[in-house]
This record gives structure tokens, C-alpha cells and sequence, in this order.
């Protein structure tokens, strides 16, 4: 067989490497920063994008797209070219990728914090970065299967399918997910609203955790845990069994994220069933990590990079048993807007993702460079820092989440709420806030040693841009007849549809009734549209990221309907394009804020000197001041415009309306306006307060009009 | 499921064996070195993965055919509601009195309501905000216990003041009204607000 000489280039793995460790670090420091803001709610020092609702999406995003964004990408792009032979197809597309993502990375950096956001979780980024990550996608989409094809091995190794599926599946989910129409160039609004936008959110959401965060992770794992250790995995038929049933169960399990919520019954119950479901595949995945390590346990006493790895296949065991447990409804009820959530996602993202990639920096920079690492006892270090601070800023966050759960919950003898006051039930958790912050930075010690680490080998070493290999074309192979899954393993385009198939399945079984079968989603006829003045402070809502730390869901539980009024109907959201029914409650719930009496109604006046100053109003409030309400005018030149996109998306204000919309936002403004200065307090009408304070005072009332009649 | 597609049906023919752990590997498995092995799946974990698969199948019928109370969160909710009005004591005959308390313990609850509800309008000095001033002696509804008392039972909607007959027993709203005839008025707060209301002497 004549061997077909060819060369790998380390050039654009050491790219994505750079960009990991950058964004890394970048992510994180953001992170800390909005922790001590929950702890110093001054410390954004009145300054609009250091404020906690606009850096909290920052971190998210960062953390997510840039760090583990750029992580996977170093890793496909070094081992792939290696476990099919061959070269990637194409060095320009790898750039164009390597340097749009980057591109994309920076522009959400440079609107996120000015407030300019579609106001849904994970996916906050405008419209035309949307259309900048679906192109960047494609060209990385096809510069992988573009290599599947001029392969020079036969099959495809289980890494492979996990990047295939990752490449189809985030496209799909982004796509669907991001369709909007333009306001203008940074402002949208999602064609879905509602509840079905809810649906359609966090069967995103969800999947962007299990096809953005796991799947490619784990063909990580499946390339660089065997070769770290030099043992063959623990089992082929566990791969084939584990890829199969994760990519398909995993895209049904979005409705968990809405337990209790307006979600009808059957879709709620699906999104408990398929996560239980996925107990097993996903511990598949762990169980083939862990078990390739048989017989190097020896070497993993000694090696930074084992170690880190099955630390970090250990925590994706756990929350992957977490995750299901945390979807049956009676742990949900407890656990849900709770910090229970956000320990349950570090496990992920601090364990999982982290230390994979971690280990895989420690092991893949000095190859680049063909020397050996600096210090191991360094990485000895950053492993036992990251352990340790990964367990400091989980465990005091499971025990707030669960603490505070029970005081919202807590009745006294005389069947009141014993906490009526949400304060109190924060103050009682910031303890373990603080404890976050030194579980957060004892953590980031740990990557900071690593930089250092690596930097240093980097000086050691020469950079090694480009390896030599050879193997026979794939033609000139003969393998024999294949059988069984082996077929499509040597056919990766067919591989690449039949994941498409089986995770477009989920999605369109839950979705198509939610959109066609009315009753799922009954009319509530006293709801009415948005007045302008309570749409444009909608978007002012979403623009200062106040659904980060404020719900508007409440759920049908006799404590919520206590402290915050009748449970929410999916009826009542069908013009919310988005939906911000949020999934944090840093502070109370928002959903009847508006309805006069209801339990926690606050007059305007109330909600002008809150937003000036939150602690005057409520000393302990970890809420930070919103001066900049005060100053800034109201931009009403948007508003015919809004109303026009709104009556697309089939909003019915009456035809012509858009024209005549800021005449009936003035009036509305010039009465809160009066109604204030009434009584004392000195403001224009002309202000951003004033419609916020509009649309606040609108929240939950409509279904309450019907009652009155 | 087939698998070892390439390897010899007859165990007696040659396969490699992993040395360290005494397994098979298949052959024609082997992608830039790394090989993989020919393990079954751990049965627990086949069980495992079976009893979710039952567990799904039971919660669904359930749904969807037996329609079963808790999987349909209106009923369960009336349930819990329905529970709570059964366990409501019925409703004494006794006539809560409405006079104003002076011992110090019911003094002493009265600020604690004050601190967690009132002052968030009222101030925790009684200067008022958004409410109004409770330290002088002009008053809105009238100073007599039975007019507080009916303005906290009540509200006064129309200005922002919520009822908290449901989120405060008669108790609970009598010491707290105690604490502002006891301990408010007259003191001296920070920042004032102006008097609203009619002057009682």
C-alpha cells in the first residue's frame, strides 16, 4: 500500500488555546465581580454596565461560548485532522472561524454591558450577531464534515460523532430559537411570546447545555482521557449505546426548566420523564471516562492532567444525577429560583468543563511546543485549588438555596407566612454568598497558577506549527464488509443526518402541539396589548437585565399565591415577545406587582425613591441603585416603529395605531408623572423612570380586571 | 446490537488481549493509537437505564390515562388549598377586642412587624416616605386604635397602603399598632415628612 504523506497544523489549535485561556479568565473575573455585587450592591458605583443585571449575561455568555466555547474548538481542531488522517479541509475557513468567533465574542462583550439584549437567557445576543453565529457555525460545520470526507481512516471514532452531533444540533437550536424581527440594527423582538416562547427558550437553553457544554465535551474526553492515560476506552458497545440514546433523549428534557409553571400538564411531564431518562446515557459517558482509566490508576496518583480529568468526569456524574433528580416536581418545587440552581450549574461548568479543559491545556500545550510542563507541582496546585474552590462555592450555595426555599415556604400556627418580608429571607443566605466569593477566587487562584504554568513552558519549548504523518488513501484500504453500526461509522454524512433526525424528533413533539392545539395555551380575553409608554418600559426591563434576579411566574403553591397573588395563567403572556418569566429569585417575584391590594402592590411614589436608592427603601436590599432612570430621557422615536413589529407578530393594536402611539404614551406619562409630583416628588414626564414605572404597575393586573366586573 | 463486526465469531481464533486488564480488544479499532475494548455494558448500568425506561412509561400512563391528581398541578393545588381551609379552626364567637397593648412583649413584636413591614414605607422612625408621618398628630383615617386598626386590616388602596388581613393576624396587627401609639408618635424622627391629614389634640 502506497503511504500518502500529509501534515497536521498546530497553528490554529494554539489559536483556539490562547482564546480559551483569555476568555477563561476574562469569564471569571466577571463572575466575580457580579458575586461581590451581591454581597457590595454600591459597588457598581451607579455606573450602568458594571450593574448586576447587565454583567450577569456577560459572565453567562463568556463563560459558555468564549471559554468553553474556544475550548472545544482547540480540541476538535487537534484531534480530529489526527484521529481521521488527514489535514482539516480547509486552513481559511479555520481562520474565518477562529477569528469571527473571536469577532462575535467581542461584540457581545461591547453591547451586553449598554444594555443591548434580547432578554432571554443564554441567548441575549441582538439579531445581527445571531446571523453572525449561525455563519460562523455553518463554516465550522462544514470545515468538520468536509474533513469527515477526505478521511483517510475507514470509521469514524466515537469523538467524531460527538462533534457531528454538536455541529447540527446548536445550529438547529440557535436558529429556531433566535428568529426575530428587527426594530432597528441592536433591537428585536422574538416572534414567539409567551409560554410557547418559554417552550421554545429552554428546549434551547437546556440544549445548549447538553449540546454545547456535554456532547462536545465528551468527545474531548473520548480523544484526549485515552491518550493521556495510553489505555484503549472501556467499552465500544457502551459508546454506541450511550451517543444514541443521550442526543435524542436529551433534546425533550427542556419543559423541566418550567415545572410548575404555565406549562400544560403533558409537556411538563415529558420534560420530567426524558430527564430521568438520561441518567443512565449520560452516566454512560462517565462510566467509559472512568473505566478507560483502569490499570493507570498508579499514573493518575501522579499525573495533574488524570487527575483533573477524573475530577472533572466525577462532577459531570453528579450533576448529571443531579439534573434528573432536581426535574422531578416535588424537589423542583423546592430548588427552583433558588441558588440550588446556580451550585448545580458550577458543578457543570467549574467541575466539568473546567477541569476537561484544564487537563487537556496541561497536556496539549507542552505537545505544541515539544517540551514537558514546567512545574507539575504547580498544576498539582491548580488541581487542589479548583477542587477545593469548586466545593466552597458549590456547597454554601446548595445550603442557601434550600434554606431560603423552606423560609419562602414557612407557615406559622396561625397560618400566616412566618417570612412575609423577602428580605429577611436573603439576609439569612448572605453568609453564604460570602463564602461564594472565596470558593470563586480560590478557583480563579488556581488559573492564574496554570497561566503562569503554561506561559513557561511555552518559553521552554519551540512552537511546533506544523506535524508530518502518512497513511494509505482510503481507497486503497480494504477493510472487509461491515456490519451493524459499523456501516454508518464509515459513512459520516449519513451519520451527520441520522443525529439530525433523532434530535429533531423531541422537539418537534413537543413543540407542534404548543403551537396548533389552542387549548394549551388558553385565551384570557380581558388581556390586552402593551400601552407604548408600558412596551417601551418593558424594554427597558429586559435593557437593565432585571429578569436575572426577579421572576414573573408564580407558581400554584399556597405560599406563592400568599406572597405574591393568584398563580400565573398561560393566557397572560401571549403578548410578551420575549417571555421574562425568569428562573432566579434574587428578589421577590414581579408577576402582580401592578395589582393594587394584591400582596406585595407598592404605590408609585414607592417605586421612583426604590429604583433612586433601594437601601432607603429596604435597608439590607442587595439590589443595586438605578439613578440613571432619573436622568435619562424616555427615547420615544422608537415607538411607532415597536408597535409596527408588534402588530407583525400579530399583536392587535388597532390598524394605524403606531402612528398616533406617542400622543396616548405622553398622556399616560404626564399622569404618573403628575401623581408623583403630587406627591413630592420633582420629575419630568419625559423620563426612562416613568415608563418602567408604568409597565411595573401594569404586571399581573389584567386578569384581575375580569374579577372586578 | 452487533459489534465486533470484524472480529472472529469463533473464540478459539486469535484476538488481542489488553494486557493490564485481561480484556478484549477489537481490532480494526484503532484511531491515532487509541484502541478500544469489547466490554459488555455493565448490567447495573443496563438495569439502570431499563427502570428509567419503566419509570417514564408508569408516569405517563398515569397522566394520560388515569389522569392521577398529582400530575395535574390545578388539582394539586386545590388540594393543598383545600387542605389548609379544612385545618382552619372555625370561627370563635369571641369578639377580639380591639384596646391597645403596653406590655413590653407585645411592645417588643409590634417593632419587630414594624421593622419587616412598615418601615418600608414609613421609615423605621416613623418619618414616612411614601407613607406618611406617623410620629406627629395629623392623621388621614383618624388616631383612635379601632381607625388604625381597620386601615391595616383594610388598606387604603387607592393611596398604596395593601390590606394585611392575610398577611397578618389580628394579633400581629394590634401589637404593631400598639407600638406606633406606644413608641411612634411623639418621637422625633430624622427627616419628617410633612403633616398630612387633620390635626388631633
Amino acid at each position: 500500500m502506497e503511504l500518502q504523506k500529509f501534515t497536521y497544523d498546530n497553528r490554529i489549535a494554539r489559536l483556539f488555546m490562547n482564546a480559551t485561556i483569555l476568555w477563561g479568565i476574562v469569564g471569571m473575573l466577571v463572575g466575580l465581580t457580579i458575586a461581590l455585587e451581591l454581597i457590595f450592591p454600591l459597588m457598581s458605583n451607579n455606573i450602568p454596565w458594571l450593574s448586576f443585571g447587565r454583567l450577569r449575561p456577560l459572565h453567562t455568555n463568556a463563560v459558555i461560548f468564549a471559554f468553553v466555547g474556544n475550548g472545544m474548538f482547540t480540541g476538535i481542531y487537534y484531534s480530529m485532522p489526527r484521529l481521521l488522517k488527514t489535514p482539516m479541509f480547509s486552513e481559511l475557513l479555520g481562520k474565518i472561524h477562529f477569528w469571527g468567533w473571536q469577532l462575535i465574542i467581542v461584540s457581545a462583550a461591547l453591547t451586553l454591558p449598554f444594555g443591548i439584549t434580547v432578554g432571554k437567557e443564554y441567548a441575549e445576543l441582538e439579531w445581527p450577531i445571531d446571523i453572525a453565529i449561525a455563519l460562523i457555525w455553518v463554516v465550522f460545520g462544514i470545515n468538520m464534515i468536509m474533513t469527515t470526507v477526505k478521511r483517510r481512516t475507514k470509521h469514524i471514532y466515537v469523538a467524531i460523532w460527538f462533534y457531528l452531533a454538536t455541529f447540527v444540533t446548536v445550529a438547529v437550536l440557535h436558529i429556531v430559537n433566535s428568529i426575530a424581527i428587527p426594530v432597528s440594527f441592536l433591537k428585536s423582538y422574538p416572534v414567539y411570546a409567551g409560554i410557547q416562547d418559554a417552550l421554545v427558550q429552554w428546549w434551547y437553553g437546556h440544549n445548549a447545555v447538553a449540546f454545547f457544554l456535554t456532547t462536545p465535551y465528551l468527545g474531548l474526553m473520548y480523544y484526549f482521557v485515552p491518550k493521556a492515560a495510553n489505555r484503549p476506552v472501556y467499552s465500544y458497545k457502551l459508546s454506541i449505546i450511550h451517543f444514541w440514546a443521550l442526543i435524542f433523549l436529551y433534546i425533550w428534557a427542556g419543559p423541566h426548566h418550567l415545572l410548575y409553571s404555565s406549562l400544560p400538564d403533558w409537556a411538563q411531564a415529558l420534560g420530567v420523564v426524558f430527564s430521568i431518562m438520561l441518567i443512565a446515557p449520560s452516566w454512560g459517558g462517565m462510566i467509559n471516562g472512568l473505566l478507560t482509566l483502569r490499570g493507570a490508576w498508579d499514573k493518575v496518583r501522579e499525573s495533574p492532567v488524570l487527575k483533573m480529568f477524573v475530577v472533572g468526569i466525577t462532577a459531570y456524574g453528579m450533576s448529571t444525577f443531579e439534573g434528573p433528580m432536581l426535574s422531578l416536581k416535588s424537589v423542583n418545587a423546592l430548588s427552583h429560583f433558588t441558588d440550588w440552581t446556580i451550585a448545580h450549574v458550577h458543578i457543570g461548568a467549574l467541575g466539568w468543563n473546567g477541569m476537561i479543559t484544564f487537563g487537556m491545556l496541561y497536556w496539549l500545550l507542552p505537545r505544541l511546543y515539544n517540551t514537558k510542563l514546567f512545574s507539575v507541582k504547580m498544576a498539582n496546585a491548580h488541581f487542589w485549588l479548583a477542587t477545593t474552590g469548586m466545593l466552597f462555592f458549590a456547597i454554601p450555595l446548595y445550603f442557601a438555596g434550600f434554606t431560603q426555599s423552606l423560609m419562602w415556604k414557612q407557615f406559622n400556627e396561625e397560618g400566616y407566612l412566618t417570612y412575609p418580608n423577602f428580605i429577611e429571607t436573603v439576609v439569612q443566605i448572605l453568609p453564604m454568598y460570602y463564602i461564594r466569593v472565596l470558593g470563586g477566587s480560590l478557583y480563579i487562584t488556581g488559573v492564574i497558577l496554570m497561566i503562569i504554568n503554561l506561559i513557561k513552558t511555552a518559553k521552554m519549548g519551540t512552537f511546533v506549527p506544523t506535524e508530518d504523518d502518512e497513511a494509505p488513501a482510503l481507497i486503497a484500504q480494504n477493510h472487509g464488509v461491515d456490519k451493524g453500526h459499523r456501516v454508518i461509522e464509515g459513512k459520516p454524512v449519513l451519520f451527520t443526518i441520522l443525529s439530525l433526525v433523532a434530535i429533531l424528533i423531541g422537539g418537534i413533539v413537543e413543540f407542534v402541539p404548543m403551537f396548533m392545539v389552542k387549548s394549551n395555551v388558553p385565551t384570557i380575553s380581558s388581556v390586552q396589548p402593551y400601552t407604548p409608554l408600558e412596551l417601551q418600559g418593558r424594554d427597558i426591563y429586559l435593557r437593565e437585565g432585571c429578569y436575572v434576579c426577579h421572576s414573573q411566574m408564580i407558581r400554584p403553591f399556597r405560599s406563592e399565591v400568599e406572597r405574591y397573588g393568584e398563580y400565573s395563567k398561560a393566557g397572560e403572556s401571549i403578548y410578551d415577545h420575549p417571555f421574562q418569566f425568569g428562573s432566579k429569585r434574587t428578589g421577590p417575584d414581579l408577576a402582580r406587582e401592578g395589582v393594587k391590594g394584591g400582596p406585595i402592590y407598592k404605590p408609585d411614589s414607592w417605586h421612583y425613591n426604590h429604583f433612586v436608592s433601594p437601601q432607603k427603601m429596604v435597608a439590607q436590599s442587595i439590589m443595586p441603585p438605578f439613578p440613571w432612570l432619573i436622568t435619562d430621557d424616555l427615547d420615544i422615536s422608537t415607538t411607532a416603529k415597536k408597535i409596527r413589529v408588534m402588530q407583525t407578530l400579530g399583536v392587535p393594536y388597532p390598524e394605524g395605531y403606531a402612528e398616533k402611539a406617542n400622543d396616548d404614551l405622553m398622556k399616560q406619562a404626564n399622569k404618573i408623572a403628575q401623581g408623583l409630583r403630587d406627591g413630592g416628588i420633582q420629575v419630568e414626564d419625559t423620563k426612562e423612570v416613568i415608563a418602567l414605572i408604568a409597565y411595573i404597575q401594569r404586571l399581573g393586573t389584567d386578569i384581575k380586571k375580569v374579577e372586578g366586573n | 446490537m452487533t459489534t465486533a463486526n470484524n472480529m472472529p465469531d469463533n473464540k478459539h481464533e486469535e484476538y488481542e488481549i489488553d494486557t493490564l486488564t485481561n480484556q478484549r480488544l477489537l481490532s480494526n479499532h484503532e484511531y491515532d493509537g487509541i484502541r478500544e475494548l469489547d466490554n459488555d455494558l455493565p448490567s447495573w448500568w443496563k438495569w439502570l437505564f431499563i427502570l428509567a425506561i419503566v419509570f417514564a412509561i408508569f408516569y405517563m400512563v398515569r397522566l394520560w390515562v388515569f389522569r392521577a391528581d398529582d400530575l395535574i398541578q390545578k388539582k394539586e393545588f386545590d388540594t393543598e388549598m383545600a387542605g389548609v381551609n379544612a385545618a382552619k379552626p372555625a370561627p370563635t364567637t369571641e369578639v377580639f377586642e380591639v384596646k391597645i397593648l403596653t406590655d413590653s412583649e407585645s411592645l417588643a413584636a409590634g417593632k419587630e412587624t414594624w421593622t419587616k413591614i412598615c418601615s418600608v414605607c414609613h421609615l423605621q422612625d416613623g418619618g414616612g416616605l411614601v407613607g406618611p408621618n406617623m410620629t406627629d398628630n395629623y392623621w388621614i383615617h383618624g388616631n383612635k386604635v379601632e381607625n388604625l386598626f381597620n386601615t391595616v386590616t383594610n388598606g387604603v388602596i387607592e393611596k398604596g397602603m395593601i390590606p394585611y388581613k392575610d398577611q397578618l393576624s389580628q394579633k400581629q396587627r394590634l401589637q404593631v399598632i400598639s407600638y406606633v401609639l406606644e413608641e411612634i408618635v411623639g418621637s422625633t424622627p430624622a427627616n419628617p415628612k410633612a403633616p398630612q391629614g387633620d390635626l388631633y389634640e
